[in-house]
């Protein structure tokens, strides 16, 4: 009798490959606390374990190998701490470090036998997801979101990739809706972090990725004028540091914009016209008392505050970052660049001056105002998160690996869970690859190359043309634009002094199209940075000829096109049905009845998405 | 603590992700309540983790039982150096660690001396791993103090939760739907008390009050409830749960042991078909490799089966407890091989 003894009854011949397994998991918060847990007691042989995060307050409500006084560690090095208590069998291995790192090469991705994905955010889902398909190893990848979340198993060539389905990306605002026509607390919070905050303290709203600023025949006017007012913002900056600062900004952006906007007539027809606040009025209220320090008020994330509340939140907010930002340019060393604050949900000085100028603005548009609380949530992007959902992920990514490794792939399943009162679970089939996929549907050769020799000339003459019958148009490119038919500037230049590199993917993508067939799927090249000996021409070395199919004959309509327009919080593998999609209903006279809480599941709502035309 | 009934501005910080999911008053009446946890086993570790981490008032872990090398297999509560002592206790100090804030307590006699005074000074009883005999003993005392009780198991790959919720009261809030909802019974045993519209920013949002009422154990495992389905639906029914209810009748037997010799494989076999048949189920839904590989579960734990099962009831308990989300009513059934888990009402 041991600690073996139930793993080994239970899962009886997978357990011997469990025990030989070697695993990367790529993230130790929410879910990978648990999935560490449960590799951990189940026995694996040896997990690796990467995590560039360290351990913040808001974490201790879910991931539990973390205590009070592991805040600001490395969550990796914690993790690997606790969890080697449960079984001390299991050879553990911890980075504190980005997966990114050019250190996880491919061969080391092709040493592990599996891949758990344990991540929070989209880029490094995709990197992942592409070195697994580069170095052929399953992975199993999970999510989730308050109650909700799935996992998805992901092998090349047999099943779906994590890009095969678009995903959602961020919303973003027309400009004009953040700086003339808001309509929602969320336009003023916008507003407030990604155009006052970045043209006071920080870096230019034109960096910010909430704003879509790009202009169009309907808003050139209006733009033109923004770019105007931003100008009077920076002259103001001039007054930066001085006692009145925070009273110029104020008039400027409550006062004078407004009336500038109230000057537009038209655009107030049909909507409610702005009404202007002012600095003195406000000042006078705060004078007769509001009996509470900004201090006091800030505390509070609760309840909305005043508007006198917001005022006093407001100045006292501007005066600490200016405070802080004139301190930061007195120590900042010679020729370094000027320095600047940015917005951090965390930083409470910050979110202080987002919460109050967001207010005080929903209140100059007559909009409802937030509590700190909420526009916290709004302004940092927070997604609840809880323990049980988690733990409930783990545990399904831990069965799916099971059947990956008893070689049982066809039993794998892409597991949601989902609150419905007939079922914990909804799973489905693993989907094969979708051939438009321009992630998994790609032909992949490595390539050593002699980053100081080759050139980008060399390389489209003897690589693309004559080794694999490219034609000339070809297109090169990395995170950047290399080479293609029209632009031959780099044809002379380096692999290296184009910063390619060791672990780079370049990617080929065929232009040419002959009569009555479709171009090459993209080739994707990964360099293996060689000094190469021997033969004093060899510049660089291909691993394989890899064979190029051609891309499959457009449909009649494009589907896919829509979904990504269209993608609404949802991934088009949820939007599709399950394969078992009867309810249980127990009482056969329900059966009829509409079923309450699905519904919300499927209900499609409008966003107000308004497009606001500055009539003149 | 300066108010103990007022949630402090360190505690909205600390749950602060999940207060952002249930609300503040949810969190409020979760940190009031006293759970207690019968049996300590890997099914009982999840839930401790999850329900202590959510910040409930206090978790009493009531098992008189030692800790064995066979424990560590699947409880991150317990070490090598706790073999020999008391369950309860080490378990708990462990537990302890979690969540400062939530009172920890053990108690190492024995679950069978207890009476339904003791339980009726819970507000959530929980009971995991027991024979349906001590199952229903507790859910009947439970019972007379009208005290919501959970039982549940994990047995390797399958496992169960039941949940006797007496009769609960709870809200869901969504957006506004164009359908407008009806008062009156929604179910056999659900209906819809209040409905309540309110407005939040450009949305409109619906306050839905509901009522569940439920079965006792006792009552609910002679449910026929599956025999009125579709032949359609039928076929798809789990075959865990006639195997659970043959589990039961093995153990009745043959005292706690598992099936492992030819001749209990057959009767085990035997047994399921038998509940097959009791639930009014074709019994082509039971194919012996499928009691073979239940045969092999019983009396084993498994750390990801437990995390699911764990991880469900934990929530189940925490919405209980914050009066909101639709609960389980009242089977939730586990199958680790595919991966399934339906939820019955019977």
């Amino acid at each position: 009798m041991s600690r073996e003894t139930y793993v080994t009854e239970s899962l009886g011949d997978i357990y011997e490959r469990v025990k030989t397994a070697r695993v990367l998991m790529v993230g130790a918060g929410g879910i990978g606390c648990e999935l560490l847990k449960n590799l951990v007691l189940i026995g694996f042989g040896e997990v690796h374990l990467v995590d560039l995060d360290t351990i913040d307050l808001s974490n201790l409500n879910r991931q539990f190998l973390f205590g009070r006084e592991n805040i600001k560690k490395s969550k990796a090095l914690v993790a690997k701490d606790t969890a080697s208590k449960f079984n001390p069998n299991v050879n553990l291995v911890a980075y504190h470090a980005n997966i990114k790192d050019p250190r996880f090469s491919v061969a080391w991705f092709q040493s592990f036998d599996l891949v758990f994905n344990a991540l929070d955010n989209l880029d490094a889902r995709r990197y992942v997801n592409r070195m697994c398909l580069t170095a052929e190893v399953p992975l199993i990848e999970s999510g989730t979101t308050g109650f909700n979340g799935q996992v998805q198993v992901i092998v090349k060539g047999k099943t779906e990739c994590y890009d095969c389905n678009p995903k959602e990306v961020p919303k973003t605002f027309p400009v004009c809706t953040i700086r003339t026509t808001p309509s929602q607390a969320i336009h003023c919070i916008v507003w407030a972090k990604s155009y006052l905050f970045s043209t006071i303290f920080g870096i230019d709203e034109d960096e910010s990725p909430d704003l879509d600023n790009s202009v169009n025949a309907d808003n050139a006017l209006e733009i033109e004028n923004l770019r105007r007012e931003n100008a009077e913002l920076q002259r103001i900056n001039d007054a930066f540091g001085t006692s009145e600062f925070c009273r110029l900004v104020f008039e400027k952006v409550f006062k004078i914009d407004i009336d500038r906007l109230l000057s537009m007539e038209d655009a107030w027809k049909h909507r409610r016209a702005p009404v202007p606040i002012l600095y003195d009025e406000l000042q006078k209220i705060e004078d007769a008392g509001i009996n509470k320090a900004a201090s006091k008020v800030a505390a509070d994330d609760q309840p909305v505050w005043s508007l006198a509340e917001n005022f006093v939140v407001f100045k006292d907010s501007v005066e600490k970052l200016s405070a802080r930002l004139v301190e930061m340019r007195k120590t900042a060393p010679e020729g370094s660049p000027r320095p600047a604050l940015s917005f951090d949900k965390d930083d409470d000085d910050t979110l202080d001056f987002v919460v109050a100028a967001a207010n005080l603005r929903s209140h100059v548009f007559g909009i409802e105002l937030k509590s700190k609380f909420e526009i916290k949530q709004m302004a940092g992007n927070i997604i609840p998160a809880i323990a049980t959902t988690n733990a409930i992920i783990a545990g399904v990514c831990v069965l799916q690996s099971f059947k990956l490794l008893n070689d049982d792939q066809a039993h794998a399943k892409a597991v949601f869970l989902s609150r419905r009162p007939e079922r914990i679970f909804s799973t489905e089939s693993l989907q094969p690859p979708n051939p438009e996929c321009a992630v998994c549907s790609v032909a992949r050769c490595g390539i050593e190359v002699d980053v100081d020799k080759l050139t980008i000339g060399d390389f489209v003459e003897q690589v693309l043309r004559d080794k694999l019958g490219y034609s000339d148009e070809v297109s090169i490119v990395t995170d950047k634009l290399l080479y293609d038919v029209e632009f031959d500037d780099n044809a002379d230049k380096t692999f290296k002094e184009l910063d390619v590199g060791d672990g780079t993917f370049i990617t080929i993508i065929d232009e040419d199209e002959p009569q009555g067939s479709t171009p090459r799927v993209n080739l994707e090249f990964l360099v293996y940075a060689k000094e190469l000996t021997g033969d004093g021409q060899a510049t660089y070395k291909l691993t394989h000829i890899p064979q190029i199919p051609r891309r499959p004959a457009p449909k009649p309509s494009e589907v896919g096109a829509e979904e990504v327009a269209t993608g609404e919080g949802k991934s088009a593998a949820k939007k599709r049905k399950t394969e078992d999609d009867e309810l249980v209903e127990v009482n056969p006279t329900d059966a009829k009845k509409p079923k309450v809480e699905t519904v919300d599941e499927d209900v499609i709502v409008l966003e107000d998405d308004e497009t606001i035309e500055i009539e003149e | 603590m300066a108010d103990d009934r007022v949630i402090s501005a360190e505690e909205i910080a600390l749950y602060d992700r999940q207060i952002r999911l249930w609300g503040i008053a949810a969190q409020t009446r979760m940190r009031a309540a006293n759970v207690l946890l019968v049996n300590v086993g890997a099914l009982s570790n999840e839930i401790a983790k999850n329900i202590v981490l959510g910040g409930i008032g206090s978790l009493t872990v009531l098992d008189s039982e030692t800790v064995s090398a066979l424990d560590l297999g699947g409880q991150f509560f317990l070490e090598e150096s706790d073999i020999g002592s008391n369950r309860a206790g080490a378990a708990s100090l462990r537990i302890q660690k979690l969540n400062p804030r939530v009172v920890v307590s053990a108690d190492s006699s024995n679950f069978r001396e207890k009476t339904a005074e003791y339980y009726a000074k819970f507000d959530i009883i929980v009971a995991t791993d027991l024979e349906v005999k001590d199952l229903i003993s507790i859910n009947d005392m439970c019972r007379q103090y009208s005290k919501p009780f959970y039982a549940g198991a994990s047995i390797g790959l399958y496992g169960y939760i039941f949940a006797d919720l007496v009769k609960h009261t709870f809200s869901i809030e969504r957006e506004k739907s164009n359908i407008s909802v009806k008062l009156g019974p929604e179910s056999s045993t659900r209906s819809i008390i209040d409905v309540m519209v309110k407005k939040e920013g450009p949305k409109l949002k619906e306050i839905i009050t509901k009522q569940e009422n439920y079965k006792p154990l006792s009552v609910s495992m002679h449910s026929d409830n599956l025999s009125k389905l579709r032949p359609r639906s039928m076929m798809k029914v789990s075959p865990v749960l006639p195997a659970i209810k043959a589990m039961w009748k093995f153990h009745e037997d043959a005292g706690s042991q598992k099936p492992t010799t030819e001749s209990d494989l057959v009767k085990f076999h035997d047994l399921v078909l038998d509940a097959c048949r009791e639930l009014g189920l074709p019994v082509g839904i039971i194919s012996p490799e499928f009691t073979a590989s239940f045969a092999h579960n019983i009396g084993t734990e498994l750390s990801p089966v437990a995390a699911i099962l764990g991880g469900v009831l934990a929530q189940d308990i925490l919405n209980y407890l914050g009066q909101r989300e639709q609960p389980i009513q009242n089977w939730v059934i586990f199958d680790g091989a595919s991966s399934e888990a339906p939820i019955y009402s019977l």
